[in-house]
């Protein structure tokens, strides 16, 4: 009977002990945001160009949401319209805008039980205005969480 | 005496010769066992979003070890404030398990060992709602269900012991290892059924087993004779003060 108490007091609080951690809630520490990564180059030679300065935008029914807006940048990082398949950016070089449409598909992405889900994208293709952007070529078409560039943008 | 006792370790083991000490055998019953896991039933009181019933099955094939088999149904629904997340569905193991406790020991009614089995979990998963905050704004969107099939190894240290003739109680420990969760790289389950947390390669935890069991078969089961050294000089160890351990320490068939 003693042996059979001792056992039943073990298991009691081995389950206990493994119930604790599901009880509590764990804090998000993983990046959640894909982005979708550029680099500047120079048309021609393709060396990293640095850009005076970069303003990235778009315009929508109620407002316009500004992505970057800063000097003295070789690349950019912006995300993608999640809830849609397609997302228009207007891009200003150097004081000169362009346009730049990206399609691509989505699909939905567990990061991990404390962070959520995320909205990972492909890029199926892109078309862009020329007033600055000599040529807008996909590098890598996965964006994700793993901070790989996407997109070679020669001026 | 340095030189008295030496002479004495050579004798010796020229001398010494391994002998059986005692032989016998024990009659052990072999057992068919059915339970189901009191813990799963337990843990809805701790943690609100499982429910997870199992059954198990295990017959001895000798008296160390059993075939083994259960089956579990579990359904899993957390709602948070980021996603909302449910599977069900039902998992299937098979292995064996091996009884360190020797039969002399055990006589068929406890047992201290590990089993290990293999998992095979059928399962349907669906995200009814996530949240998802960007530089876009915030939206929501939602996975549908879809059923996948999961694999996983399980390893389970833990104990049984008969309660009286024809209950036996136990608990055991689990590691369970992922193999697949069936579902891709993105859509890992929060709670795969049987398994636990896919996003997790291992997961860990324990069972209570209440199980009725009925014995079969018997068996008669050698028990391996201890063996020692014969030293027909005994004495003289005493009497150099020496010690003759030998690391055997067999009961003697002497009257």
């Amino acid at each position: 009977m003693k042996r059979l108490s001792v056992i039943i007091f073990v298991a009691v609080i081995t389950t206990l002990v493994m119930a604790l951690p599901s009880c509590s809630v764990q804090p998000c520490y993983e990046e959640t945001d894909p982005v979708m990564n550029t680099i500047l180059l120079f048309s021609g030679t393709g060396e990293t160009a640095k850009a005076d300065s970069l303003r990235v935008y778009t315009f929508r029914e109620s407002d316009t949401l500004r992505f970057i807006n800063i000097k003295g940048v070789s690349s950019f990082s912006v995300p993608l319209d999640p809830a849609n398949d397609e997302s228009v950016f207007l891009i200003t070089l150097n004081g000169i805008t362009d346009t730049a449409v990206i399609g691509y598909n989505r699909k939905p992405h567990l990061v991990s039980p404390e962070c959520g889900y995320t909205i990972l994208s492909e890029i199926t293709g892109l078309w862009t205005t020329h007033n600055i952007i000599d040529t807008l070529i996909i590098e890598n078409k996965l964006v994700n969480l793993d901070g790989q560039k996407n997109l070679h943008l020669f001026y | 005496m340095a030189r008295r006792t030496c002479i004495f370790f050579i004798s010796l083991f020229l001398f010494a010769e391994t002998v059986a000490v005692s032989q016998d055998t024990v009659t052990v019953p072999l057992h068919i066992r059915a339970g189901f896991d009191i813990s799963g039933p337990v843990m809805k009181f701790v943690t609100k979003d499982l429910i997870s019933y199992g059954i198990a099955a295990s017959a001895d094939i000798n008296s160390s070890l059993a075939a083994t088999a259960g089956i579990r149904y579990s359904s899993y629904h957390s709602s948070d404030v980021l996603y909302d997340f449910m599977s069900r569905g039902l998992s299937f193991t098979a292995g064996a398990d091996y009884n360190l406790i020797k039969a002399n020991v055990s006589h068929g009614r406890y047992s201290a060992g590990i089993g290990l089995r293999y998992g095979l979990s059928f399962y349907r998963e669906e995200a009814p709602m996530l949240r998802y905050t960007n530089g876009w704004g915030a939206g929501e969107t939602s996975v549908p269900a879809e059923n996948h099939i999961g694999h996983f190894m399980e390893i389970t240290p833990g104990v049984r012991a008969e309660l009286f003739p024809g209950v036996t109680i136990g608990w055991n420990l689990y590691m369970r290892l992922l193999i697949s969760a069936g579902a891709g790289r993105d859509l890992k389950p929060v709670w795969m059924p049987g398994y636990g947390p896919g996003t997790s390669g291992m997961t860990t935890g324990a069972e209570y087993y209440v199980s009725l069991s009925i014995p079969y078969r018997k068996i008669k089961v050698y028990i391996k004779p201890k063996v020692r050294y014969s030293d027909e000089e005994e004495g003289e160890v005493t009497d150099t003060g020496s010690e003759s351990g030998t690391g055997f320490s067999g009961f003697s068939n002497r009257p």
